[in-house]
């Protein structure tokens, strides 16, 4: 199978119209189908939760049921405290949910503007754009979010608002470079002589009809990375408070009993928290190898 | 060599540009912050105060515990150094090989279960695959120490030094992204025509696409997962007790001592830009033309 890379002697108009399904190898198909798998889960986990049906109360404590076994009352057993774990699961996408999305919205718009901005000016803007992100990308980002916690409080949503700012740069830096490679193409040129208007220009030619695919990568890889942000954060026991379930602090809680020998209590957590990143990731890397972007992460 | 000496002061000048900005952000937010503190206000004389310890490296001292930053600081960042580079080597010792395996178009087949088991890998949190690892290796065969022994000396000082260096190298989430890299990139170099016409000349395929195809990614993406290692290593350390920058910030964020973070903050932007500066230092050296 030929594979298309967007360099300048390799654009030519008829390799646009090649349809996504003839450029997707086998390879890709499973990546994003698993993908799409453990996003519809991760959709119907958060309207379940939202909702409350079909699941036990979360933090109902039994002291006389703990650490149960699998069985059909309790899906995944139950924990030290009795608590039903499926249910703590279930219920613990509430924790990364709403802040992801509003990290990943965060950072995507203000990345497109800022990459827009410093690929379409490059002399008045560029310099200052790239000034402050590279402020932004040289303090790391945990390091970042301890300072945060430390000034503010340690709430998630502001937390997560700060993990969309620091993955601004990233995002930013593919959207200039596709600017400045789309700014050579005869369309953008065209558009320009029959006098349209630069907003035009920008927001339905370059981001809209041109660089959808780079934030749809960047939006499925950037909910990996919140969920890693999150679960860590928990897990320290400076994200999502115990009462409440993250997938985070049900790896923390249960690793007291870990070395005792009942690891299931850490595992589901963690083999929940893998299969999903893991998920987003592929998805994110199959539909980047479909559109051929050479997005990384 | 004086194109090379002059990319190296720019890139120098730059941080230093760079550290300004971030300290003043960082106290610009110090005095947004709410509540009262010692230290707080005092606008730019304050400031300039800071950058002046900040950069004869006199930190000062602790609000919290009172003692001086330096004595607590400078062995906490030779531990995170020890770690950070350790764990970049063990990654690049496991994704190389299978990116180059995977780059091989004939092995493609074969290589999807290594490329699946690099995802894996890159996925599972950090801290549970340390938990998982001292539980098999630590508990079941005694094999390694538990814990950092932090005054033990003797032979068992190095031993204590594998697990979080081997668990922060496969846990962090480099290596999906360095096998990606390279087979897609070592893919292309392959398959263009100087390393086609020097297969036909009977030179080896992979040495003669090893600089484009294998050391230019490598160079530059090794360099720019260094804030991400730092961040893996503040779990890492929480995990194992390891006794280094990232633990001394964990504690300070939940002591609220924000004199120490700020100097974590200061070295850890340091160690960015060094990393940086090599970066650029390896790009020109293996890719002289584009400097």
């Amino acid at each position: 199978m030929k594979r298309f890379y967007f360099e300048e002697e390799s654009i030519q108009p008829e390799e646009f119209h090649v349809p996504i399904y003839k450029r997707a190898s086998a390879q890709d198909v499973i990546s994003i189908g698993f993908g799409l798998c453990v996003l519809s889960y991760l959709i119907v986990f958060y309207i379940i939760s939202i909702t409350n049906i079909f699941i036990k109360n979360p933090m109902e404590i039994n002291v006389g049921a703990m650490f149960q076994s699998a069985s059909f009352d309790h899906l995944f057993g139950t924990d030290f405290l009795g608590r039903d774990i499926f249910s703590r699961i279930v219920k613990g996408t509430e924790a990364f949910f709403l802040p992801g999305l509003l990290s990943i919205t965060i950072s995507t718009a203000i990345g497109m503007l800022f990459g827009v901005l410093s690929g379409f000016y490059p002399r008045f803007a560029s310099r200052i754009i790239s000034y402050i992100l590279d402020i932004i990308d040289s303090v790391p980002r945990f390091i970042f979010i301890l300072i945060i916690i430390v000034l503010f409080s340690p709430s998630i949503y502001l937390i997560m608002t700060f993990v969309g700012i620091t993955s601004i740069p990233k995002i930013a830096a593919y959207v200039k470079a596709k600017v400045e490679v789309l700014k050579q193409h005869g369309f953008i040129e065209s558009s320009r002589a029959l006098g349209l208007s630069p907003m035009t220009i920008i927001f339905k030619h370059i981001v809209w009809l041109s660089s959808k695919s780079v934030l749809i990568i960047h939006a499925t890889l950037g909910m990996g990375e919140v969920i890693l942000i999150e679960t860590s954060l928990s897990y320290l026991g400076i994200g999502v408070q115990e009462p409440k379930p993250s997938w985070g602090n049900m790896v923390a809680m249960g690793a007291d009993y870990f070395f005792q020998g009942r690891v299931w209590l850490s595992t589901i957590p963690a083999i929940t928290i893998t299969v999903t990143i893991m998920g987003l990731y592929l998805l994110g890397d199959g539909l980047n190898s479909i559109y051929n972007e050479k997005v990384t992460r | 060599m004086v194109t090379a000496l002059k990319l190296v002061l720019k890139e120098v000048v730059y941080t230093l540009m760079l550290i300004v900005g971030v300290t003043a952000l960082l106290f610009m937010f110090f005095n947004l912050m709410p509540g009262d503190f010692p230290g707080k206000g005092g606008g730019l004389p304050a400031y300039l105060n800071l950058l002046k310890r900040l950069f004869t490296f006199q930190f000062g001292v602790s609000v919290v515990s009172g003692v001086d930053i330096n004595s607590i600081l400078f062995p906490a960042f030779r531990n995170t150094l020890v770690l950070t580079l350790g764990a970049i080597c063990i990654s690049l010792i496991i994704a190389v090989p299978i990116g180059i395996f995977s780059a091989y178009r004939s092995f493609k087949g074969y290589s999807w279960p290594l490329t699946i088991f690099s995802y894996i890998v890159s996925s599972i949190p950090v801290f549970y695959l340390g938990y998982l690892i001292l539980f098999f290796v630590s508990r079941q065969t005694g094999f390694l120490p538990i814990f950092y022994p932090e005054s033990s000396a003797g032979k068992h000082r190095l031993l204590s030094y594998v697990l979080p260096i081997l668990v922060l190298g496969v846990g962090n989430d480099a290596i999906s992204e360095i096998v990606r890299l390279i087979s897609s990139e070592l893919g292309r170099v392959m398959s263009t025509d100087y390393v086609i016409a020097s297969k036909a000349r009977g030179e080896s395929l992979l040495a003669s696409s090893v600089n484009e195809g294998i050391a230019i990614p490598l160079v530059s993406i090794v360099f720019s997962k260094v804030p991400f290692l730092i961040g893996g290593a503040v779990i890492i350390e929480f995990v194992f007790n390891w006794p280094g920058m990232g633990r001394l910030a964990f504690q300070s964020t939940l002591d609220r001592d924000l004199p120490v973070l700020i100097v974590i903050a200061f070295l850890s932007v340091l160690m960015v830009r060094a990393g940086m500066i090599l970066k650029e230092i390896l790009l020109y050296i293996f890719n002289p033309g584009e400097g």
